[in-house]
């Protein structure tokens, strides 16, 4: 693969024509998807109410990757990361699109009477809990947790970007100082949208670790992404001598490292509550054991923690980003299957039976961030060529 | 105090460029020299003897109570119902989470190739075996008869006597001593080519045959070295599991319970981020004034000093984020038990510990964003000495504030402890530092041969190399990124 590579400057690092070809494709079929999700909604009996379960479990997926896209940029400016510079861009480019994504998160609270019980007339809830779940202040907070996302991802885009261009390195200085407060902001609106947006679908459920297993997925996702859209980049014949088998192996091990960290917070609410045996908490785990939840339970033990601990355990297998990429890819399946977990017994507690609209959905706010982040990568690096550190992550290696 | 010699700013480091971590034009000489002299000088300095002279007899008296506690029973202290637990578990979760910055040092800052963590790491690996030490001695004694401890364990016996594998208290038993285990590994594996350093420096005959016997017979020739380090790599890989596994066990001891304020499932990381924020506040509090004393602020710079106190903020904002979390979902629950425990721990009775939890880990920290706090010595002291006032109380207000008041108010109560608690407390820190001024005086209290790899002299003579050896200063730039070569 490298072997065609030759010359001084010896990679392709812009998209170019191909991600003309790529946004407007991806925003082409995300529409279309869309389109079709639309038009089964309508044709389907309850199948308005099953679209938007199905919107908002895409919505949670391909927001987690988002978030997880910044949790990695901020966290690499915190830590003054070196060898992570080569890949920072292709999270850049998916925190980039938060702002977009948090137009299509508005929907959402219009959605609140489907999705929500406490959102309904006549939802009797604990006493003083309507004040916190109302539709107006979950809309509220929504566009705080919509607009603070936004600015933090669009932000360290453009700083970044303008770097390449300058290589100014004051650039990185005052992204490093920012990183700490955005890193606070980041964790609060993270916790707080994963209670609103997710835990309420059972207003009745309480579980203070929410916010983490919500956060948990989102960094598993980006730990999986990085190394899957690094490959197939490659693949196509960019970026092919900065990013090498060294990167590959660091992500992998990310991985390996969020997969178990994964495990850990899933296994410490689901004891906690399973040993303490309280009706309040134990409801909530009721649902997703019968009727066929059960085997979906069991497919994460298997599928999320199992599977992948065994593949990724050893060296060699991060060191081989084809097998890497394919387990990258298996996870984000399996980062979804968890969220569906999360947000389909709501909708549909009688069976765990996927319907065709959580697909059409899910392929349409897909193909939508995809296309998003192939809009903004047009006019612009695929790796932070003016970062000073850079030359620190492509020599990096792990020996 | 020696003398120390004008040392740079290291904390400051521009992008693109890594700050050196040991400074004042050392060489490996004059490293080993440091370190060594410090071991092998004919006698430890007075300060060191007045020092041993409190802390031991604060062991005799830990000694003292600890006998009175098993002759009398532990009607001695104030435990009654409703509080069967009090300053005994308290101060057994503290210790416990002291321990574990050693272990983060060593194994998870190992793993994210922190070079600065050699500086630091075999002196909070040690803090770690004696905290861990410290912890297990509670225990053994809160039941007032150790004569029955081997009862925690199981092993067939013809009583038909099994502990309760579904209670947390015996997986407690399993997850301490597995880390105490793999922690003294993990320290004595380290120390074996520093240990072989003072072997071939010792002039005395008990010095030859003691530290010869513990350095297992290093030579230190490549097919050792090559060895010892993958083993250092599979032991770091090794603890870091433990580094949560141990204090999330600790936190089921309370979070599998059904009273309110315990059963909190956030519990596990919760604890795990307030034990490294305690343990990360001793090491500073210890640290400081041993590098000032011993003249080692050209290895343990200000920067290793910076980096500590970010570490230390960051597992604070942990801790803040968690109590915050904990008072949000008791009032989203909408359940009167919760809110009530929650309230009760704000406002009741315990309100005064709550309040000396709160500024001691929330408040106080705050300080941590100003470079000024954390270059300074005495406000670092300070600041972590408030921190870990306040990591203990943070386990007195959960375990006594819940305890104190639970579903039946009929049978509601108020601890005070005793002064044998007291005295157990005061003892307990005493073993603590008499153990601690030992290793001072007769192990290697800097990683020698680490510190070594991160010095530019390791990194020109081997090239990059995994872990132990990665040249820090200038980046070299044989690697053009403009022409592409980034693989060599």
């Amino acid at each position: 693969m490298m072997s065609q590579v030759s010359g001084p400057v010896s990679e392709q690092r812009r998209l170019g024509a191909m991600g003309e070809r790529l946004w407007r494709g991806a925003a082409l079929a995300g529409v279309v998807a869309l389109g079709v999700s639309l038009g089964v909604a309508a044709a389907t009996p309850d199948g308005w109410r099953r679209f938007f379960f199905a919107y908002l479990l895409a919505f949670a997926y391909v927001l987690s990757l988002a978030l997880g896209s910044l949790y990695f940029v901020l966290l690499h400016h915190l830590t003054n990361s070196g060898w992570s510079v080569v890949v920072r861009r292709i999270a850049e480019l998916f925190a980039g699109t938060l702002p977009f994504l948090g137009v299509l998160g508005l929907p959402l609270v219009f959605a609140a009477g489907e999705l929500y019980p406490w959102a309904r007339a006549g939802f009797v809830g604990a006493p003083g809990k309507a004040a916190y779940l109302n539709v107006p202040f979950f809309a509220a907070r929504w566009v705080v947790y919509l607009a603070v996302w936004g600015a933090l991802g669009g932000l360290y885009l453009r700083r970044s970007s303008a770097q390449d261009v300058s290589g100014d390195a004051s650039l990185s200085v005052t992204m490093r100082r920012w990183s700490a407060p955005a890193m606070i902001a980041f964790a609060l609106t993270l916790s707080f949208a994963a209670f609103d947006l997710l835990m309420s679908l059972d207003p009745g459920w309480y579980s203070t670790i929410f916010g983490v297993y919500y956060f948990a997925g989102a960094a598993v996702g980006v730990y999986a992404l990085l190394p899957l859209v690094a490959f197939l980049l490659q693949r196509a014949g960019f970026i092919r001598r900065s990013v090498s088998v060294e990167h590959y192996h660091d992500l992998g091990k990310l991985l390996f490292g969020f997969v178990v960290f994964w495990a850990y917070i899933a296994f410490s609410q689901y004891m906690l509550q399973w040993y303490a045996n309280l009706p309040e908490e134990t409801h909530w785990f009721v649902v997703r054991q019968q009727h066929g939840w059960g085997w979906v339970g069991l497919a994460l033990v298997f599928g999320h923690f199992l599977i992948p601990f065994a593949a990724l355990l050893s060296r060699a297998p991060k060191r081989r980003p084809r097998f890497l990429a394919a387990v990258a890819a298996w996870m984000l399946v399996m980062h979804w299957v968890d969220l569906y977990w999360l947000v389909m017994p709501a909708a549909s507690p009688a069976t765990p039976a996927l319907h065709v609209v959580d697909l059409t959905v899910l392929a349409g706010l897909v193909c939508l961030l995809v296309a998003a982040a192939a809009f903004l990568a047009r006019g612009r690096a695929l790796l932070p060529e003016g970062d000073p550190r850079l030359a620190e992550s492509l020599a990096f290696e792990n020996a | 105090m020696s003398a120390q010699p004008f040392l740079p700013d290291n904390t400051v480091e521009a992008p693109g460029k890594r700050a050196p971590l040991v400074l004042g034009g050392n060489d490996f000489a004059s490293v080993t020299e440091k370190v060594c002299g410090i071991v092998e000088r004919p006698r430890p300095p007075r300060a060191w003897y007045v020092a041993f002279a409190i802390s031991s007899a604060l062991t005799a008296l830990l000694v003292a109570v600890v006998g009175y506690l098993f002759l009398a029973g532990i009607g001695v202290w104030g435990l009654n119902i409703p509080v069967g637990w009090g300053f005994d578990i308290t101060t057994f979760v503290f210790w416990v989470g002291i321990g574990h910055a050693g272990t983060l040092i060593s194994a998870i800052l190992f793993l994210f190739r922190q070079k600065w963590r050699t500086g630091i790491n075999r002196f909070a690996e040690a803090m770690t075996i004696f905290a861990v030490m410290c912890a297990g001695m509670f225990p053994a004694i809160h039941t007032g008869r150790p004569w029955f401890d081997y009862w925690l364990f199981p092993y067939p016996n013809q009583m038909y006597v099994w502990p309760n594998f579904r209670s947390p208290l015996l997986w407690d038993v399993f997850a301490v001593s597995t880390y105490f285990t793999v922690s003294l590994m993990f320290w004595y594996t380290g120390m074996i080519p520093d240990l072989a350093t003072l072997r071939d420096r010792a002039t005395t005959r008990v010095r030859k045959i003691a530290y010869g016997v513990l350095s297992l017979g290093w030579r230190g020739s490549g097919r050792h070295w090559h060895r010892y380090e993958r083993v250092y790599l599979l032991l770091a890989a090794l603890a870091t599991p433990l580094v949560l596994s141990v204090h999330s066990v600790v936190s089921f001891d309370f979070a599998v319970a059904q009273l309110p304020g315990w059963h909190s499932t956030i519990f596990p990381p919760y604890f795990v981020a307030g034990a490294i924020f305690s343990g990360f506040a001793m090491v500073i509090t210890l640290l400081v004034p041993v590098r000032a004393f011993f003249g080692l602020k050209d290895l343990v710079t200000t920067r290793h000093l910076d980096n500590m106190a970010k570490i230390t903020l960051a597992t604070g904002l942990m801790v803040a984020y968690a109590y915050g979390v904990e008072f949000f979902m008791a009032w989203y629950s909408g359940n009167p038990f919760e809110r009530f425990a929650l309230a009760n721990r704000a406002l009741g009775p315990y309100a005064w510990a709550f309040w000396i939890m709160i500024g001691c880990n929330v408040v106080a920290p705050q300080a941590f964003w100003f470079k000024k706090a954390r270059t300074t010595p005495w406000m670092l002291v300070g600041v972590s000495v408030l921190i870990n006032i306040g990591m203990w109380f943070e386990r007195f207000v959960i375990i006594v504030s819940s305890l104190s008041r639970d579903y039946l108010p009929s049978s509601w109560g108020y601890y005070k402890p005793t002064w044998v608690e007291l005295c157990t407390l005061a003892g307990s820190f005493g073993l603590f530092m008499t153990l601690f001024l030992l290793f001072l005086r007769f192990g290697p209290m800097i990683a020698m041969a680490e510190v070594k790899s991160v010095m530019p002299a390791a990194g020109l003579e081997r090239g990059p190399h995994h872990g132990h050896g990665q040249y820090w200063g200038e980046i070299p730039h044989q690697h053009d990124p403009q022409k592409g070569d980034a693989r060599p």
